[in-house]
């Protein structure tokens, strides 16, 4: 890579997160505010330490600018400052832009985070709602087109295509079940088996209720800094070694093939960046809004080859014993989804993982790890790198 | 605010696509033809997508395509939708090349399949609005 690449140049020194799952009467600023304080002790640093924000939007805030909003909450007044939107690919796309101007430097220190009230804060209908207004006015929304369902057709035609079944994507609802009984914190932890999947509700085929992630408050907060800075905090540093995103289309009948995302393009990127492949990442956070995006993405990140994501998982490998270990928290399908935040947990929890931090859930001997977060119909899509000092 | 959430989306028409609701309401759904590439583009805009000229026409599609995927809808996405609830949204690829996303006249989702022939129906929403839905045919 050229002398422009992002590896090693900055790390993670803070993760924090508030109370998550449903957490009535606090608002999102409350939420963030709550996370961005906990991160700020994990790190064992001082808010005055903080010169840059960024964070995505809640839908359950009316502020139009969230990121100068809860600098006003914290009492920051930052040099850099941004509201990301690309739906449920802000996550890495605001790690990536985070690293991208420390190592700019337009500032030093930058404050990644997001929390949101979905449950509590809004009825579900609003909710839903409020992710379906995101589909474009004219030529998606008036015909009752839920954001589900952009990625319930691309699922289908996987289906069509590969043989994959539901079954199959039911395993991944079943899997990060399973992740969530040991994860303190999970909204979900009580086990489910494939039938309790399939016979669970249809929303909108072929996806049911038990496919389909959670709707949940929460906030996550992350703090970056440059190398050079990393080692004066509390926590090991987790480096970010490598940053790549992708954005292919708006609409979903724009989308060049509905079974291959641009998620190949940004993992390549990040990959080329960090100087690895697929087959040397440890442990992966990957954005599960739907069982079958896990399967897609599984194929398009390169863990296993392309319409063979259905065995892949049938086979035990995005868990512990397995290829890529993955969403050790549960995920959005399991652990939280408070919205654009949910990716946020992703980070927080391969972050954990590399510290060694996660007792009975560590995946042994983690070094390297991936988030890889996406939205809008797999339009977005960003992938992290990230990795122990011993991968520099 | 419970006000707005019960009501249906309707298309918010703007300079770019006022020609394709315009010709609707006439029944025809009209594709954009680049004279230079030979591009046809669904939707509406100022500009070829594949090589950005100017120079484009609007002409009438067959109505014929086929259903490249599809998903019936169970869970409504907002109470406005509760009523019509199940319905099948469409992604209709065109005789003509672009692909669309639309949904089904009628419940007959049993017949449903990938690569299934349709045909366009406009159908009246509201005063203004034709939306362009598709039969089985």
């Amino acid at each position: 890579m050229s002398n422009r690449s992002l590896r090693g140049k900055v790390a993670i020194v803070g993760i924090g997160q508030s109370p998550s799952g449903r957490v009535p009467g606090r608002s999102p600023l409350d939420l963030t505010a709550d996370a961005t304080l906990k991160a700020l002790t994990d790190a064992g640093m001082d808010k005055s330490e903080i010169d840059g924000v960024l964070t995505g939007n809640a839908f359950a805030s009316s502020f139009h600018r969230f990121s100068v909003a809860l600098s006003e909450y914290l009492n920051i007044q930052p040099s850099y400052s941004n509201t990301l939107q690309v739906s449920g690919a802000t996550a890495a796309a605001a790690v990536n832009t985070a690293a991208a101007a420390i190592n700019a430097g337009l500032a030093d220190t930058v404050l990644v985070a997001c929390g949101d009230s979905l449950l509590t804060g809004m009825t579900p209908d609003m909710a839903i709602r409020a992710m379906t207004e995101s589909r474009d006015q004219q030529y998606e929304m008036p015909f009752g087109i839920p954001v589900a369902n952009t990625f319930a057709m691309t699922a289908h035609r996987h289906m069509k295509e590969f043989g994959t079944t539901s079954e199959q994507m039911a395993q991944v609802a079943v899997t990060f079940r399973e992740h969530a009984a040991s994860t303190p914190g999970a909204q979900k932890t009580d086990t489910i088996t494939i039938e309790d999947v399939l016979t669970s509700k249809m929303v909108t085929t072929p996806y049911h209720k038990l496919d389909c992630s959670l709707i949940s408050d929460g906030g996550v907060a992350l703090i970056l800094t440059s190398a050079e800075r990393a080692y004066d905090y509390a926590q090991e540093p987790i480096f970010i070694l490598g940053g790549g995103e992708h954005y292919s289309h708006e609409h979903i009948f724009l989308m060049p093939e509905l079974t291959e995302t641009g998620a190949v393009k940004s993992a390549q990127k990040a990959y080329d960046m960090a100087g690895i492949s697929a087959k040397d990442v440890d442990v992966a956070g990957i954005y599960d809004c739907f069982t079958g995006t896990v399967l897609m993405m599984l194929e398009d990140l390169g863990f296993c080859k392309k319409g063979e994501a259905g065995p892949f998982v049938e086979a035990g490998e995005i868990t512990y014993g397995g290829t890529i270990p993955t969403n050790t928290h549960g995920g959005m399908l399991s652990y939280a989804h408070p919205g654009i935040p949910a990716a946020w947990y992703h980070f927080a929890e391969v972050v954990k993982q590399l510290r060694n931090s996660c007792g009975e859930r560590q995946v042994a001997d983690a070094e390297l790890g991936l988030v890889h977060t996406l939205g809008a119909g797999f339009s977005t899509q960003a992938t992290t790198i990230l990795g122990k000092e011993s991968t520099l | 605010m419970s006000e707005q959430i019960i009501q249906k989306p309707l298309p918010t028409v703007d300079g770019d696509s006022e020609v394709l609701w315009d010709g609707l309401k006439e029944g025809k759904l009209l594709l954009q033809h680049c004279a230079d590439c030979g591009h046809v583009q669904y939707y509406q805009q100022s500009l070829c997508r594949l090589c950005q000229s100017k120079n484009l026409t609007h002409k009438p599609a067959s109505g014929h395509g086929k259903i490249h995927s599809y998903s019936v809808v169970y869970r409504a996405p907002g109470p406005a939708f509760k009523g019509d609830v199940p319905y099948a949204v469409l992604l209709v690829e065109l005789e003509e090349g672009p692909r669309m996303i639309s949904s089904l006249v009628g419940k007959d989702f049993d017949a449903l399949d990938f690569d299934l022939p349709v045909k366009l129906q406009t159908v009246k929403i509201s005063d203004d609005v034709c939306l362009p839905y598709f039969s089985l045919t």
